[in-house]
């Protein structure tokens, strides 16, 4: 299937661009070093309307089609990963889930703080004893005089150290399984919650990732997305978009570290000629970008069934399952093309490097990939 | 009152790439609103919130510069209607030609009392046409213009430039032909807003008919002999106090001949 963008989805491609190499991309080193969250870069993210691109004008947003978003995201996550997974978390998984499962009330309250950068998402789904197996949350949400009140221990939870508004998943039933899981909209300062430190990571270092302990925290009745006993539903739906958007983050990274490397390869010279002109190189640099357009091509179908209103589920996890390994595989092969210089900080392919792997893991390993793709094909 | 800001949809020579022989190969570069016309852009819609005017770009070139792409592309930028002066024979047209198409343009659209150009073109980048603009509408031209006012009541344009021997203001008479200075102001991308708002702007697509205007002939009064990069040398500081450093950095450059003191 050939891919056009539309006009607009080329000048999202070139203004973000744009926006990025000025304004994200000066920071990510910094922000990898100091392992700090782009906090700065927020109300510049919301003036530009990226926030607000999952969320309807209704709402205070800028919304456009998904696939308009995917390519905002790829863009930032090309300047800084940090950024890109801060942003994907906000306006792919929490804000959607918001838009889709929230009451008018519920939407009213945070969309348009969320677009406007005053708000920004976190998603609580893992618990110690639930990583892939997330159906086996252990975490209770018991229901009191018309409250619910939240306990258990949510970790590697992204903006975690920031947020203001949280999707927090927890058993209101103690039927097993997945059933008895419900979602609920958890405000920053809840009494009873607690922000641990930050995890110490290989990449994204920019990207704040916490334990959470929510420990007799009383949320209102309101407070409950979607209907009692769906969270896992309303979860599993969030991560179905959000992996299209890890895939264009790792699409991002992998880009970033191409361009890089292709011009040091012109211009590096070794025995006596631009290293471009090795074999050796070329062929990297050929494989490299095929690799770079076979995963472009499996995000923007992804994006684009969703946009269609079509089952996109496996195609999001196809993507993810490619760019993931793809991000790697490319980085890998840009840090080659640097040789030394590329292992020092001198150039952020060393950065790309440890960036690329996480997208690997997170929203769903490769094996979790490869058992919801087989899972659809063998029914 | 309308205010016209001239752009050019022009390949992005940072996507070219130059043969070993000084060929300049263009066919890969994608063409765009360049950061120059960008910065006009931005002075011209301070200019027209000052003012109460309203902002339509003017463009003149080949096909490619009427694709609803390109239109689209410079009205994010903050423009309120856009007008393209498109023919074959703009495609690959020199100075005079687009200030010819430009003059028909404001013409066209009347009511225009300033019209804000780039520095220069990003391809091209000769940095005549708004002196030739200027002339053929009969109106003076001020290029490099880093700051400027619009007292439209009085009739009156007040610039700044900034020279060799500081800032330097003017005040002119509308109306009036003015070039922004590279950088003069931060011209931001377009938000996500901007983009979606581009596609229900006006836009009018005009032919040199449609203005009865008659393009002159092309005539190319420069040849390209020879591309030759510059020698280069180097010459090696080894200090670590600054103030010795900034000496002999700055000794080392005039005894190049390199021009020191801001602008020559
Ligand atoms: C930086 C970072 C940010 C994160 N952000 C968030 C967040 O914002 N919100 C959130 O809720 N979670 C978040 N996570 C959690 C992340 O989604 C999980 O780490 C991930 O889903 C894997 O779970 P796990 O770590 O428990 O690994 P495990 O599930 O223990 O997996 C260990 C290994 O076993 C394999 N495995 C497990 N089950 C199967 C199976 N059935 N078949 C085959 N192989 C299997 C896995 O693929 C993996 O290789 C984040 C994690 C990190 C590191």
């Amino acid at each position: 299937m050939p891919f056009h963008l539309t006009d607009e989805q080329e000048l999202v491609r070139t203004s973000v661009r744009e926006f990025a190499d000025a304004e994200i991309a000066p920071l990510a080193a910094t922000l990898d070093r100091e392992h700090r969250p782009p906090l700065e870069s927020i109300p510049k993210l919301a003036d530009m309307g990226i926030l607000g691109m999952t969320i309807p004008e209704q709402y205070g947003g800028s919304v456009s089609d998904y696939l308009s978003f995917i390519v905002a995201l790829e863009e930032i996550s090309r300047a800084c990963a940090s950024t890109g997974v801060m942003v994907e978390v906000h306006a792919s998984l929490v804000s959607t889930s918001i838009l889709h499962f929230g009451t008018e009330e519920q939407r009213q309250k945070y969309l348009p703080d969320m677009a406007a950068g005053k708000k920004i998402g976190a998603f609580c789904l893992t618990e110690p004893g639930a990583g892939s197996d997330a159906g086996a949350l252990a975490s209770t949400a018991t229901k009191e005089d018309g409250h619910y009140v939240i306990n258990g221990q949510k970790i590697f939870i992204t903006n975690g150290s920031f947020a203001e508004v949280f999707i927090v998943m927890a058993r209101t039933s103690d039927q097993p399984g997945t059933r008895g899981i419900s979602a609920f909209l958890v405000d920053r300062g809840t009494p009873g919650m607690q922000i641990g430190e930050p995890e110490v990571k290989m990449g994204i270092r920019g990207s704040s990732t916490t334990p959470i302990l929510f420990d007799q925290v009383r949320i209102p009745e309101s407070a409950l997305l979607g209907e009692e006993g769906h969270g896992f539903k309303i979860a599993m739906k969030g991560l179905d978009g959000g992996r299209t958007g890890i895939a264009a983050q790792a699409l991002g990274i992998a880009q970033g570290a191409f361009d890089q490397a292709r011009v040091y390869a012109m211009e590096r010279v070794q025995f006596g000629q631009p290293i471009a002109k090795l074999q050796a190189i070329q062929w990297m640099i050929a494989d490299m970008s095929v690799d770079l357009e076979a995963g472009r091509a499996l995000v923007y179908q992804a994006a684009d069934l969703e946009d269609r209103g079509q089952p996109f589920a496996d195609a999001a996890a196809k993507a993810k399952l490619f760019c993931g390994p793809m991000a790697t595989r490319v980085t890998h092969a840009a840090m080659q093309v640097f040789g030394g210089i590329g292992y020092t900080d001198a150039y952020p392919v060393e950065r790309m490097y440890r960036d690329a792997r996480i997208t690997e893991i997170y929203e769903g390993t490769n094996e979790i990939q490869r058992l919801v793709i087989a899972r659809s094909l063998l029914r | 009152m309308k205010i016209a800001v001239a752009y050019k949809w022009a390949a992005d020579p940072s996507e070219a790439s130059v043969s070993p022989d000084g060929q300049v190969d263009f066919s890969r570069a994608k063409p765009k609103i360049s950061e120059y016309d960008a910065v006009a852009i931005a002075m011209g819609r301070a200019l027209a919130d000052a003012a109460g005017a309203e902002l339509v770009g003017i463009s003149a070139g080949g096909s490619a510069a009427a694709t609803p792409l390109a239109l689209k592309a410079a009205l994010s930028r903050g423009l309120d209607s856009a007008v393209v002066v498109q023919s074959p024979d703009l495609e690959s047209a020199g100075t005079f030609q687009t200030a010819q198409a430009l003059a028909a343009a404001v013409r066209h659209l009347g009511d225009v009392t300033l019209v804000v150009c780039g520095d220069s073109s990003i391809d091209a980048g000769a940095q005549m046409v708004p002196a030739v603009l200027g002339g053929l509408l009969g109106w003076p031209a001020l290029t490099d213009v880093g700051a400027a006012q619009l007292a439209a009541a009085d009739n009156r344009l007040t610039a700044e430039r900034s020279i060799a021997e500081g800032i330097q203001t003017l005040v002119a008479t509308l109306p009036i032909v003015i070039s922004a200075a590279a950088g003069a102001l931060a011209a931001p991308a377009p938000g996500m807003k901007d983009i979606l708002a581009a596609a229900k702007k006006p836009s009018q697509v005009l032919s040199p008919a449609d203005l009865s205007l008659e393009l002159a002939a092309a005539a190319p009064v420069t040849a390209q002999v020879k591309v030759s990069g510059p020698a280069r040398r180097c010459v090696q500081i080894d200090t670590t106090d600054p103030a010795t450093a900034a000496a002999e950095l700055l000794a080392a450059l005039a005894a190049a001949g390199t021009p020191i003191g801001g602008r020559s």
